[in-house]
């Protein structure tokens, strides 16, 4: 495998190629407009479609368009560009057709600034448009990770028939990163029910109207059904340093390297600290979370957000078991040092030191 | 010439490779035996008797993980 220099947005791009995807829609927004900008390049000379769409929302119909008839494709936005998918992501849910969605995060709400935040996490995970679904959402926490990530969700898109999205900050899209560039994905799943032309089959109909009672109630126990069967099969997380510690550190994206080395100082300083990553933030490691909360004696929520938004989260998972606190800011991403000082209040407080 | 005494504090590598991209007497490898704890192959010198203390690795480590005193 080659090993190259790579933005994380181009690592998603590139990954996507290698993933299958052969067609890309979408509308430029930074801090993503990076992703547009390489499949503008790269699709014309692989066979591919690359359309710059007149609106999010003629983009979102695009990508429903091109994942009806069963071809791996994608779109990419940030905050405000991902609002206004919303509705087609909806559609899209209810189709069951697979498909990624790319939203690298930048600062709200309104048109908000283009400095990296996580305080999409809500509208992600918590389906975002109208009516009873989720999606699978993957947070990566590296160019690396932007390029596997992004293939993973191909993969677990076309296996259980539903929209993925990538989330990521714009910190981490337009961090520069060695990537270790993977080989190209050959084998891909069947999907009879793809929009291909009905020669010598039934027609396939891909439709999100139900008006029946019946019909809509069993479409929706269906989905339910397909989101338990996800929730069962797709949780990832990963643990550093949880056996023994006292205090915990929940976060994910590029808040979890950040916090992964304020870990190892507040160590160096004598308090038993850990960290909990969510990879996928829906479905939520709630059972990670809670294992742990059995012996540890409080968790640290750590995000780019002000208010708070995973926070939740870890208080459904923990269910009132350990005290939970906050540390967040919006707009730029606090170093470790800054993090090991609050750890240290927050220790103290706990009293832990 | 001047000898080179090279001290890692391995647990900070993340095994980006600069320091063995850079090193003038290419002596420099990844310790393929163990796993620091942020799970990567922590960089090692493979001919420590060949370094001439010269000091590139540690200003090109990111991390701060090389020290380079001179005997």
């Amino acid at each position: 495998m080659q090993r190259v220099l790579m933005k994380g947005n181009e690592a998603i791009a590139e990954g996507a190629i290698r993933a299958g995807c052969r067609g890309f829609f979408g509308y430029p927004i930074t801090p993503s407009s990076e992703i547009a900008e390489y499949m503008a390049r790269k699709m014309p000379t692989i066979g591919g479609v690359f359309v710059q769409a007149e609106s999010e929302l003629a983009a979102i119909n695009m990508v429903y368009g091109g994942a009806a008839t069963g071809a791996r494709v994608m779109t990419a936005s940030s905050g405000p560009g991902i609002s206004l998918k919303q509705e087609g992501i909806s559609f899209l849910a209810e189709g069951e057709l697979p498909c990624l969605i790319v939203d690298i995060c930048r600062g709200g709400p309104g048109l908000g600034g283009i400095q990296p935040s996580q305080a999409d996490y809500f509208q992600a995970t918590r389906g975002g448009g109208h009516g009873d679904y989720y999606i699978i959402v993957l947070a990566p926490s590296s160019a690396q990770e932007m390029m596997d990530l992004t293939m993973l969700g191909f993969e677990l898109a076309d296996k259980h028939r539903t929209p993925v999205m990538l989330m990521a900050e714009g910190t981490l899209g337009n961090l520069i990163e060695p990537v270790l560039v993977r080989d190209e994905v050959t084998e891909f799943v069947d999907k009879p029910w793809a929009i291909t032309g009905c020669l010598g089959r039934q027609p396939n109909i891909v439709n999100t109207l139900h008006m029946p009672v019946e019909q809509l109630q069993t479409r929706n126990q269906h989905l339910t059904e397909k989101y338990q069967a996800i929730r069962s099969q797709e949780i990832r997380s990963e643990e550093f340093l949880t056996e023994d510690a006292d205090l915990i550190l929940v976060a994910y994206g590029i808040m979890a390297r950040i916090a992964k080395k304020a870990v190892m100082n507040a160590r160096s300083l004598g308090i038993k600290t850990g960290l909990i990553r969510p990879i996928t933030l829906w479905p939520y490691p709630y059972g990670v979370v809670n294992k742990i909360a059995q012996t540890c004696k409080a968790m640290v929520s750590i995000e780019i957000s002000t208010t708070g938004q995973m926070i939740e989260d870890i208080k459904l998972a923990t269910a009132g078991k350990v005290p939970i606190h906050y540390i967040g800011e919006i707009a730029r991403t606090p170093n470790p040092e800054e993090i090991t000082q609050q750890l240290l209040v927050i220790a103290a407080k706990e009293g832990l030191i | 010439m001047a000898r080179g005494i090279v001290t890692f504090s391995s647990d900070r590598c993340k095994a980006c490779g600069l320091c063995i991209l850079f090193c003038p007497k290419q002596i420099m490898g990844f310790d393929k035996t163990s796993i620091n704890i942020l799970g990567y192959h922590p960089v090692g010198l493979i001919k420590p008797e060949d370094c001439n203390g010269c000091g590139i690795c540690a200003m090109m480590c990111p991390d701060l993980v090389i020290e380079v005193g001179r005997e």
